[in-house]
């Protein structure tokens, strides 16, 4: 059962900037798929605000080089949004994988990335596309990197008067880009692991190589010192494998040995052996 | 015409509109509620129990403990040796030890919430000891349950095969995940009688626990079936009923119950991990020519179904095959760990992951297709079972395998990762080598119009619809003329439980005999020669009294030798074969069901479609049992981490019946239940190997199990 609250339904952005700003012990609501899990475990808010009516959080908007999406646009209208399909295919699939229809209908970005999982499913690929979220609050705006805004599990910098309000991310044209998650049933489940990665090359040489690892580590994170390794590398089996190598050293770096890692390493090796060495490593 | 025919399940409709009475909807004036405060403890002496937080929270009216019970503080189904409410001592985490009463729901659970125990740990005993020789739970020792089966003699067998195959199969706790949990409610009647309607597979059985709990007379108790949401054996053994009759009784005001998600999983029974030792031998043709079964079980604290799992896999050790040594050990031990009870097959499913995979394996040994060493091995009329018993008739398992030979010798493998699986079983109808008969009714009523009474629990696995058909197709009637009255301990005598997948065959029999009975009172009266209307014949005849026709049937079975096994411990068998695809994904380890081919003997198929439901549901719980479904105890506390099938994990699945007649039983029918799920798991496994050719000894075959066998395959390479 819920603890009780007060209920407040604001109707733009700056009614609750307002809201949050003045009432002390608030708690905002988007999709409520992880707040109202939360609360029914006994977590106690106040008040709750509900941001579904701040119509400026939805939407998409094409900047030229970068997409802003609105922190409350959800995982079921992220996946079929054409030009997020075309230039941000991982993050479409990623949002398009996420718990249940019922889950995807009602959970945001905002909510996903806020909630700070390590298993949150569009952390890696916002991670590959350099995204930067913009955090607004009575007092002003400010941005920040996607990959600072997280500082560890369901950690992140946001005040307590801020509303994170949108996610920009590059666009890749010309890049092979993808996601893959790992989950104990076919849907439904959180991932065990995920992987996002956008890879550009031409004529048997890698240009630029980005990869994530989601569900692995406290946070995602981008192995940068494999990605530039293989810069302007052939894409050849001893390289991608030496690459392999570069991620699972690091993930072992950032989190030591870990009991889950002997599934986890080599479903990574596998993965990424398959993404970085096309057919040539399979 | 009746029989065979897909008529609509007569619960349909109110399920689709929603209007059905499920326990968790019942609601009556002035209702109270009750929760249960539950150990947190495996293993520990309650020290000191303070209530007074309880009592604090405005709206809490009473907390019950084991000194309010006016009876007897135990029940069980088999043995009587589980307490209603801890007294001194509690065994495993989620014992019973007070119930809280209260105005409504969120106080009731306040109160208990503030209840403060004081628990005097000690050391739990977590694995099964065979030894005997580590700690125990019980005074007694720590053996529940030792059930075995001798023929001919393993040793020789052993010695004249060509080939033997050895290996040790783990399975673990399971949880029945039916979608309603366990709910009810009680108050108190006109007639100053305890009323109590729940979520259950079985009233009779449970106004005998009541009766027992409050000293009262069976009489002065009723018990009714709510519309159940699933039971799958887990609504066999007492739940809420016990703490609902003990709450009316010293209050006087209706009471309702519910458990949480998190509650059920935690108290409930769950389906016993087995440890099976399995040997087989065979000769190069591929005949079997020795068992060796020695299996360990952990079946918690309490008895619970234990007895009847114990002896039932032992019973089903070698699976539906003819084997002329058999050598089969199962020993069930106490632990401090949950209480394993009732669930779908009785361990059979545990057993058919074992003789199955053993079976792949010696056809492996031997270059033979796993579909010959079946059909060459495979039970048929004349043979001889485990326990001696000569199959008479309806024994269709080599028809079963017939019906998806086509389709086993065309397979083709599209992919790397894709494989095939076969999983076959028996099983034995109703419980086993013991009396368990069921009653009918049927009476001519009102304006002529027929009831069939029946204490035959609907649990979603058809019955209601199945013995209206056969009371139709024996009266020859309309189905405008019959009105069902089930779940009702008013109204109808015993027809035992909703298990052992025995309503069909045993409570058909005695409806079909009571609608016998019926029949030739219409039949006198005019009704099929002369065209008289059923409420002409009613009405010439009501002042006579009630015309209440009774059918009773008890499948002819005899008791075990205890030292052999050897008897009659069935009256019939069902037997299946299921054919898997599956795609297993090596670089993550994850296996999709791609689709499955289920052939059953069910007898005679009363209501086809109705039949492709259970397969369809066992499939999918074949499907958890295989890949995914595992109760950690301690860690598992909900759906969260309790991942059963969704319909994305669900293959496609094509029916096929064999119809070899039991002439015993309802127009030639059996029962489907259980066999439904039973060697879907198996066929699973067995299609794992075959996709990446590693061998899966210990379910669930998870994503993460999966990957580790495919990673040492790769090391020992
Ligand atoms: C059954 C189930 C399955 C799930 N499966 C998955 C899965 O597969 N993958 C996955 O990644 N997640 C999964 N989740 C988690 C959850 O659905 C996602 O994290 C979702 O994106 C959360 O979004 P929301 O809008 O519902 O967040 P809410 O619950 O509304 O909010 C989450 C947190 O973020 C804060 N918040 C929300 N919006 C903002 C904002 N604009 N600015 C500042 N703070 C904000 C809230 O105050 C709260 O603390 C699952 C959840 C459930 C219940």
């Amino acid at each position: 059962m819920l603890p009780p609250f007060s209920y407040i339904a604001v109707h733009s952005k700056q009614e609750a900037l307002t809201s949050l700003a003045s009432l002390a012990g608030a708690a905002l609501l988007a999709g409520g798929t992880d707040l109202l899990v939360r609360m029914k475990k006994g977590e106690t808010h106040r008040y709750v605000i509900d941001l579904t009516g701040a119509a400026e959080l939805s939407g998409v908007k094409d900047r030229g080089g970068t997409l802003r999406i609105g922190s409350g646009m959800t995982h079921a209208r992220i996946g079929a949004h054409p030009a997020i399909a075309k230039t941000c295919g991982g993050l479409a699939a990623a949002c398009s994988a996420v718990g249940s229809p019922q889950v995807r209908n009602m959970g945001t970005l905002g909510g996903n990335l806020v909630n700070a999982s390590p298993a949150a499913d569009s952390i890696a690929p916002l991670l590959v596309h350099n995204a930067v979220v913009t955090l607004e609050s009575i007092d002003g705006m400010r941005s920040e990197k996607l990959e600072r805004f997280i500082t560890g599990p369901y950690r992140t910098t946001i005040g307590k008067h801020e509303i994170l309000t949108s996610v920009e991310a590059d666009t890749l044209a010309g890049y092979n880009e993808g996601y893959r998650r790992v989950a104990k049933r076919a849907g439904w489940a959180i991932s065990r692991l995920s992987l996002a990665w956008a890879l550009n090359d031409a004529d048997g040489v890698f240009k630029d190589v980005r990869i994530a690892v989601g569900s692995c580590t406290p946070v995602p994170f981008r192995p940068r010192e494999a990605e530039a390794f293989l810069a302007g590398k052939g894409r050849e089996r001893p390289v991608v494998e030496e690459a392999v190598k570069m991620v699972l050293d690091e993930i072992r770096r950032i989190s030591g040995m870990r009991p889950s890692f002997a599934y986890k390493l080599p479903v990574v090796r596998d993965l990424l052996l398959s993404v970085l060495g096309g057919d040539s490593c399979s | 015409m009746f029989i065979g025919r897909d008529l609509d399940r007569v619960d349909a409709l109110a399920k689709v509109l929603g209007t059905a009475g499920f326990a968790h909807d019942l609601r009556m004036e002035g209702m109270l509620f009750a929760c249960v405060v539950r150990s947190t403890k495996p293993h520990a002496l309650l020290r000191d129990v303070d209530v007074s937080g309880a009592y604090a929270v405005p709206g809490v009216l009473r907390v019950v403990s084991h000194k309010d019970i006016p009876g007897q503080n135990t029940f069980g189904a088999l043995r009587k040796d589980q307490p209603f409410l801890a007294e001194s001592r509690v065994r495993y985490v989620g014992e019973p030890i007070l119930v809280v009463i209260g105005e409504n729901e969120a106080v009731a659970r306040e109160g208990a919430a503030r209840v403060r125990i004081d628990y005097g740990e000690i050391d739990a005993v977590l694995e099964p000891d065979a030894t005997g020789k580590g700690r125990q739970i019980y005074d007694t020792g720590s053996l529940m349950a030792y059930k075995k089966v001798r023929k001919g003699d393993v040793e020789k067998g052993s010695a004249a095969s060509d080939v033997v195959v050895a290996h040790t199969f783990r399975t673990t706790w399971i949880d029945h995940a039916f979608l309603e949990t366990e709910a009810g409610i009680g108050y108190v009647d006109e007639g100053g009688r305890i009323v109590i309607k729940s979520s259950t597979q079985n009233i009779h059985y449970k106004r005998v626990e009541i009766s027992r709990l409050l000293a009262i007379p069976e009489e002065r108790i009723r018990v009714v079936q709510a519309t159940t949401g699933g039971g799958f054996g887990g609504k066999l053994d007492v739940t809420c009923e016990g703490f609902l009759a003990l709450a009316v009784h010293l209050l006087k005001r209706p009471v309702f119950m519910r458990y949480t998600r998190e509650e059920s999983f935690l108290s409930n029974t769950k389906r016993h991990p087995l440890s099976i030792d399995y040997k087989t031998g065979a000769r190069k043709d591929g005949t079997l020519t020795a068992v060796k079964v020695d299996i360990t079980g952990d079946t918690g604290p309490y008895a619970s179904y234990g007895d009847a799992v114990c002896l039932r896999v032992a019973v089903h050790a070698t699976g539906p095959y003819e084997v002329p040594n058999v050598w089969a050990d199962c020993k069930l031990l106490y632990t401090n760990n949950p209480v394993s009870g009732a669930m779908r097959g009785f361990g059979v499913p545990q057993l058919a992951f074992a003789h199955e995979s053993q079976l792949d394996e010696v056809a492996e040994a031997l270059g033979m297709d796993p579909i010959d060493i079946r059909i060459r091995n495979g039970l048929k009329r004349g043979s001889v079972t485990a326990t001696g018993q000569v199959l008479s008739a309806s024994a269709g398992f080599v028809e079963t395998l017939k019906k998806i030979e086509p389709f086993w010798r065309a397979r083709q493998k599209t992919k790397k990762g894709s494989g095939f699986g076969l999983g076959c079983m028996y099983y034995g109808i109703g419980n086993t080598g013991v009396a368990n008969p069921a009653n009918a009714l049927v009476e001519l009523g009102e304006e002529g119009r027929v009831i069939l009474h029946t204490g035959a629990c609907e649990i979603g696995q058809g019955s209601d619809t199945a013995l209206l058909q056969i009371a139709l197709e024996t009266l020859g009637v309309a189905r405008s003329d019959v009105l069902l009255d089930r779940g009702d301990t008013d109204t109808s005598k015993d027809a035992g439980s909703s298990s052992a997948s025995r309503q069909t065959y045993i409570s058909g029999k005695a409806v079909q005999e009571a609608a016998l009975g019926l029949r030739a009172f219409l039949d006198e009266a005019g009704y099929y020669h002369r065209g008289r209307a059923l409420g002409d014949i009613y009405r010439a005849t009501k002042d006579k009294g009630r015309l209440l026709f009774e059918g009773f049937f008890n499948p002819p079975a005899s008791g075990l030798d205890e030292a052999t096994g050897q008897g009659i411990p069935y009256a019939t068998y069902a037997f299946a074969s299921h054919m898997t695809e599956v795609e297993v994904e090596e670089a993550t380890g994850a296996c999709r069901v791609k689709q499955v081919h289920a052939a059953h003997d069910v007898g005679k198929s009363i209501n086809p479609k109705a039949i492709r439901g259970q397969i369809c549901g066992g499939v999918a719980m074949g499907v958890g049992l295989a890949l995914m479904e595992e109760f950690i105890p301690g860690k598992t506390a909900s759906f969260d981490a309790y991942y059963i099938p969704t319909s994305l994990d669900m293959p496609r699945v094509e029916v096929f019946l064999v119809e070899d007649e039991e002439p015993t039983g309802p127009f030639g029918a059996k029962g489907v239940g259980e066999p439904a799920l039973i060697p879907q798991a198996a066929s699973v496994v067995n299609a794992v190997t075959d996709a990446v050719g590693v061998h899966v000894y210990e379910l669930p075959c998870h994503v993460e199990r999966l990957k580790g066998l495919i990673e040492s395959k790769k090391t020992t390479k």
